[in-house]
């Protein structure tokens, strides 16, 4: 962090923050191509009643396994489904779990870090050890015990996945709220009269929003991942409402029998949209992080 | 530091509880019924609750755990309810397994990322560092099950030769050569995974080392780019990268978990994935409390070996 | 497949009683299927190791708490049980050479081989049997219970002599015989072992080979037990091979590749998308048999819930499209479309039973009506196990089929588990999605899912004419008789008042290299290595 008291995107005025995104961005192509699929994407889940080509779940044993061909682009699955439009719907649930279980793990996470680094002392101090229990449980395990435990529904695989990226927030928020609760402009604002909470939300937070965003950005991928592995474990989302992992999974043991077609579609789809996040992820913390962004 | 590696230790103390604690709640929760799941075909009521005393869970849950953890501590996790394996033994006999697959899967990943890391960071935002690191982050945007079959059956069917065996393991004290051979494309696997990961450290470090006095002034007094690069920045630049590896070593464990189902690897990872469907509560407990003590202890050493290797950092005063 | 369906007249006691003894002088039975596969010369190949990948891991290696099917690909090569089968499905004499079955039914006295000692050189005797069979009855977590039953006592006659006092006539008894509750392990080892002795049963039983190591989720090495007492019917000793590795490989495409990349050498139990592949490959040998496997939808019966009235359960069965299940589903064709649950490999089996022989929607509807009132749908939750590609498949086809009877399924996945334990409980909303591996006497593939109150009657299921009937088809010795028993409660148990929805038989298949002969396939689906032998 720099020494200065306020914030550096405080300074500035609009138009120069501005040209500072474009300048950024000219210099960032991974933030271009990274940004330009995850858009892609998002607008394939909210476009998916409308540009699907056939209903992703009505089967049809008559047009079972159908290589690529102008009628169905990907295929078609053994009960005759177009592969193309199960991988169109199949985004929404995708994409939810990646955001909902990292809005889970942002909310709780923030919350726990900001309270912890704020108040300090026993809180603090609990609050930390249980942070730490979580992070020492390994990560896939304890997704699987959740899900498990709780059924193999999507909503329970949000959760797990969620409760899993919780200790990165937590940490990170925690470190970032101890650099600067003894900065002069919290003093300041303390002294001043403002409230524990409106000293948190305008003065602490701002501060680790850029950390958060990348973290953010990079859990949404793992997400989709998780998402794709837990349904490899049989604990996936329930049928027959497309995922991508449910359907990698469904598809792959038609791969040695070369209907390939069947995997290329929901392969391809996490494949790049994990990939785009990653990539965004990647190009946002060094674009953000200040101490990267000084040596360039 | 003797004092500060005691507190440490201490401190592990409730982690454990509360991770152990945890997984006895969690296992407990799923409608099923191992008393049920377990008492053959005798299904009357009586010789169900029989079954249920038999497997210790008749008693209510706090001192189900009060009993379990007693006997964890002299190192007796009990016996798995589905093959009456002593749970101790049965975990003995795996970690060799996963750590053999883990380290190589770490070597893999670690040399790779030194390597394209340090051309990465020297020739910054060129193509080079577009590639490279483009094509390792395609690597950890594959789900590591899809690659692992693919690699299985490019090996198989269209690689001739047959170089790699689809899956299985051998120890390295029956044939090293035969194990080694079965090493390679489990251990690619999980690599390809972390990859990514190791490689942004590395370069990450190595820029931020770029941006400090010494190196300028190394470049300033007109020493070659190769010098600087090795003998200064990278020096430095290690610092998280061993971090990161001994954060690896200790999350082996759940690495392989996975690619232990997929290659037919007799390890740790794969007795989780088999016990917790099928509520063997005794295994899921010993388990999860091996993997989060390799974890808690190689943190530990990672925070020792940072000391050690940098002087500057303190713990005297060292934040909880 | 007709020519697949081959009486199993041996079963019902009187005639076995003829068999047992006819055979019993013709020499140990192993001759007969190394003879019938046609490989076995007078110059016998000896010596060689194979490795079989089983579809899952094996969880119990003692037969007294095993469970799952697949434990029994090893049971058999360890443990010789009394009596076994030969490939058609006739019981042949194994440990016991003759048995005698009392006029009343409800004794039954068997001669034991002699000279036959456990692997760990204690001698098997009729003390061993006594003491065997009484663990099954009694002992802790036994699975064995439901067949010994009917088993009151055991009595040593003398050391080669065995009687069994019946409660009453069984005619199931020998099947289940030739199977767990009939297998003979060493008192000796059991009680060294204590807990252990289902994970390592080393040393543990009579049979053609010995398990020497036991790596769980890994491999289990057999090895040729070289005091075996079985010959070849040149008087060769048995077993040919040196060494058979069992390795548990969960994912079957990877199983397969192993076959194919030559790292094994034999697998059972196919998925029906592979076996056209297979029997292109010139490398492999394709072989199948009928199995006695069944599938079927199990309804929850119980009071208060929606298939306590049977209607409902018969309008589901009219609705769906068995042939399309078969051609379309997971089977893809390999297998046989099916109304109830006795099997094309069983003697019993009725041909000409197909209660619908097409799917009747329009008749589902009808009973639907009738049974909620007009304009009502009948809608359930179908519990399906979770994670198995397979089965979600076959799932979605039935929910599509019963749709155009405008029944609606809701398909939802569970762990294996906790399905088994809902079904235990008849706790389970609608229907699940189970399967049965079968057994070799009808009996066993029928009273324990309909009669009232029995181990595996999940749907709730309750009948007096049908406890009736099959009750009396136990105590009947005149094969045609308990035929027509079996057949009369079936009609009532599929059709009249049904207590599951059955669609399918399985298919016995295998896949092995080319170089592996020797060896028979069985209904039972259980590989016999001790007469394979591997060539050159």
């Amino acid at each position: 962090m720099a020494g200065t008291a306020v914030p550096l995107a405080l300074r500035r005025t609009r138009g120069e923050r501005l040209s500072g995104a474009w300048y950024f961005l000219r210099r960032n192509p991974r933030m271009i191509v990274g940004g330009a699929i995850v858009g892609a994407w998002l607008l394939i889940a909210l476009l998916a009643p409308f540009i699907a080509p056939y209903d992703p779940i009505k089967v049809n044993p008559i047009d079972s396994l159908i290589p690529p061909s102008p009628g169905h682009w990907l295929g078609t699955d053994d009960l005759g489904r177009d592969v193309l439009s199960r991988v169109m719907w199949g985004s929404r649930i995708s994409l939810s779990v990646g955001l909902i279980s990292v809005s889970i793990g942002l909310l709780v996470g923030t919350s726990l870090g900001l309270a912890a680094g704020y108040l300090g002392g026993t809180f603090d101090l609990l609050i930390m050890r249980g942070i730490d229990a979580l992070l020492a449980f390994p990560a896939l395990i304890l997704a699987i015990a959740i899900t498990s435990a709780l059924g193999p529904q999507i909503q329970n695989s949000m959760i797990a996945i969620g409760i899993v990226a919780i200790p990165a927030y937590a940490r990170l928020t925690r470190g970032q709220v101890l650099a600067v609760r003894q900065r002069e402009y919290i003093t300041a604002a303390r002294t001043i009269g403002a409230t524990p909470l409106r000293i948190v939300l305008r003065h602490i937070f701002p501060n680790v929003m850029n950390a958060l965003i990348v973290q953010a950005t990079l859990s949404t991928a793992f997400a989709i991942l998780a998402e794709a592995a837990l349904s490899f474990l049989g604990l996936g989302p329930q049928p027959p409402y497309p995922s991508w992992g449910q359907d990698i999974n469904y598809s792959q043991r038609y791969l040695p029998n070369l209907k390939w077609w069947m995997s290329v579609g929901p392969g391809i789809a996490i494949f790049t949209a994990v990939f785009a996040f990653n990539f965004l992820g990647d190009a946002l913390r060094d674009a953000l992080d200040p101490r990267l962004r000084r040596s360039g | 530091m003797i004092q500060y590696i005691l507190r440490r230790l201490l401190l592990m103390i409730p982690v454990t509880l509360l991770v152990t604690m945890g997984v006895f709640a969690l296992a407990r929760i799923s409608p099923a019924d191992p008393a049920v799941v377990f008492a053959g075909e005798d299904r009357d009521p009586a010789a169900i609750e029989e079954m249920r005393k038999e497997l210790g869970l008749d008693q209510p849950l706090p001192v189900q755990y009060v009993a379990w953890l007693s006997k964890a501590v002299q190192g007796d996790l009990g016996r798995s309810f589905q093959n009456k394996q002593r749970v101790t033994e049965a975990i003995l006999e795996r970690i060799p397994v996963t750590f053999e697959l883990g380290l190589a899967a770490l070597t893999i990943s670690v040399t790779l990322a030194l390597l394209i890391g340090v051309l990465s960071a020297v020739k910054r935002n060129s193509l080079v560092d577009l590639l490279s690191t483009s094509v390792t982050l395609m690597g950890v945007s594959f789900p590591s099950f899809f690659l692992g079959v693919v690699l299985i059956l490019v090996f198989a069917y269209v690689i001739p030769g047959h170089i790699f065996p689809p899956g299985g393991f051998t120890p390295i004290t029956t044939d090293v050569g035969d194990n080694l051979r079965r090493l390679v494309l489990p251990a690619v696997t999980i690599a390809t995974g972390s990859l990514a990961l190791n490689l942004r450290q590395v370069r990450s470090s190595l820029l931020e080392v770029f941006g400090h006095e010494y190196i300028r002034t190394a470049r300033a007094k007109g020493l070659r780019e190769t010098v600087v690069v090795v003998r200064h920045a990278l020096k430095n630049a290690l610092i998280p990268v061993v971090t990161l590896v001994g954060i690896q070593v200790g999350a082996i464990i759940e690495g392989a978990v996975i690619t232990e189902q997929i290659f037919s690897i007799p390890g740790i990872g794969r007795l989780a994935v088999q016990a917790i469907p099928s509520h063997d509560y005794p295994v899921v407990q010993g388990v999860v409390l091996v993997s989060a003590l390799s974890f808690m202890v190689s943190t530990l050493l990672v925070d020792i070996l940072y000391a050690w290797i940098d002087p500057r950092i303190s713990y005297s005063a060292a934040s909880a | 497949m007709r020519g697949l369906r081959i009486p199993i007249l041996a079963l019902f006691t009187v005639f076995a009683v003829v068999v047992g003894a006819c055979s019993s002088s013709g020499g140990p039975s192993p001759s007969g299927s190394a003879a019938a596969s046609g490989s076995a010369a007078a110059k016998a190949n000896y010596g060689g190791t194979i490795t079989f990948a089983l579809e899952n891991d094996v969880s119990n290696l003692d037969p007294m708490l095993s469970s799952l099917f697949v434990d029994r690909n090893i049971h058999y090569a360890i443990y010789d049980s009394l009596v076994r089968v030969d490939p058609k499905g006739n019981i042949i004499p194994w440990l016991a050479e003759k048995w005698t079955t009392s006029p009343d039914g409800k004794t039954v006295t068997f001669n034991l081989r002699q000279g036959v000692k456990y692997q760990d050189g204690t001698t098997f005797d009729a003390a061993s049997v006594k003491w065997n069979i009484e663990r099954y009855k009694t002992g802790k977590g036994s699975q064995r219970t439901g067949d010994l039953s009917a088993v009151d006592t055991v009595e040593v006659v003398d050391a080669n002599t065995v009687k069994f006092n019946l409660k009453q006539p069984f005619a199931p008894l020998l099947a289940a015989l030739v199977d767990r509750a009939g297998m003979m392990v060493s008192q000796k080892v059991a009680d060294a072992q204590g807990a252990d002795f289902t994970l390592k049963p080393f040393k543990a039983g009579t049979g053609p080979f010995i398990l020497t190591e036991a790596v769980k989720n890994d491999h289990y090495t057999l090895e040729k037990n070289p005091d075996w007492w079985g010959k070849d019917s040149a008087g060769n000793k048995l077993p040919y091979l040196d060494k058979v590795i069992v390795k548990p490989i969960l994912d079957g495409d990877v199983r397969l590749t192993n076959l194919r990349t030559g790292q094994v050498q034999y697998v059972n139990r196919l998925a029906g998308k592979d076996v056209a592949s297979i029997k292109a490959d010139s490398s492999l040998l394709y072989q199948e048999t009928g199995s006695f496997a069944w599938s079927s939808m199990i309804p929850n019966e119980a009071p208060g819930f929606l298939f306590s009235d049977h209607r409902l359960v018969k309008a589901v069965a009219m609705a769906i499209d068995r042939q399309e299940l078969l051609d379309k589903g997971p089977a893809q064709g390999v297998g046989i479309a099916g109304w109830g649950p006795i099997s094309p490999a069983h003697a019993a089996y009725d041909s000409n039973f197909k209660p619908w022989p097409k799917a009747d929607p329009e008749g589902a509807k009808k009973l639907v009506a009738d049974a909620l009132g007009p304009g009502k749908k009948l809608e359930f939750e179908l519990l399906i196990s979770s994670g198995d590609a397979a089965t979600l498949q076959l799932a979605q086809l039935i929910q599509a089929e019963l749709a155009k009877a405008d029944i609606v399924a809701n398909i939802k996945t569970q762990l294996f588990n906790d399905i088994v334990t809902l079904q235990q409980q008849h706790k389970h909303a609608g229907m699940t999605l189970v399967g049965w591996s079968g057994r070799l006497d009808p009996d066993g593939n029928t009273y324990d899912f309909v009669v009232t109150g029995k181990p595996n009657n999940d749907s709730a299921y309750s009948n007096a004419k049908v406890d009736d009937l099959m009750n009396q088809q136990r105590g009947e010795s005149d094969p045609a008789k308990r035929t027509a028993l079996l057949q009369q409660a079936q009609q009532i148990y599929v059709v009249d008042d049904p207590a599951r929805v059955w669609f399918q038989f399985g298919l016995s298949n295998t896949a092995s290299a080319k170089n592996l002969t020797g060896w028979s396939i069985y209904a039972d689906l259980i590989p016999r290595f001790e007469t394979a032998q591997l060539g050159k």
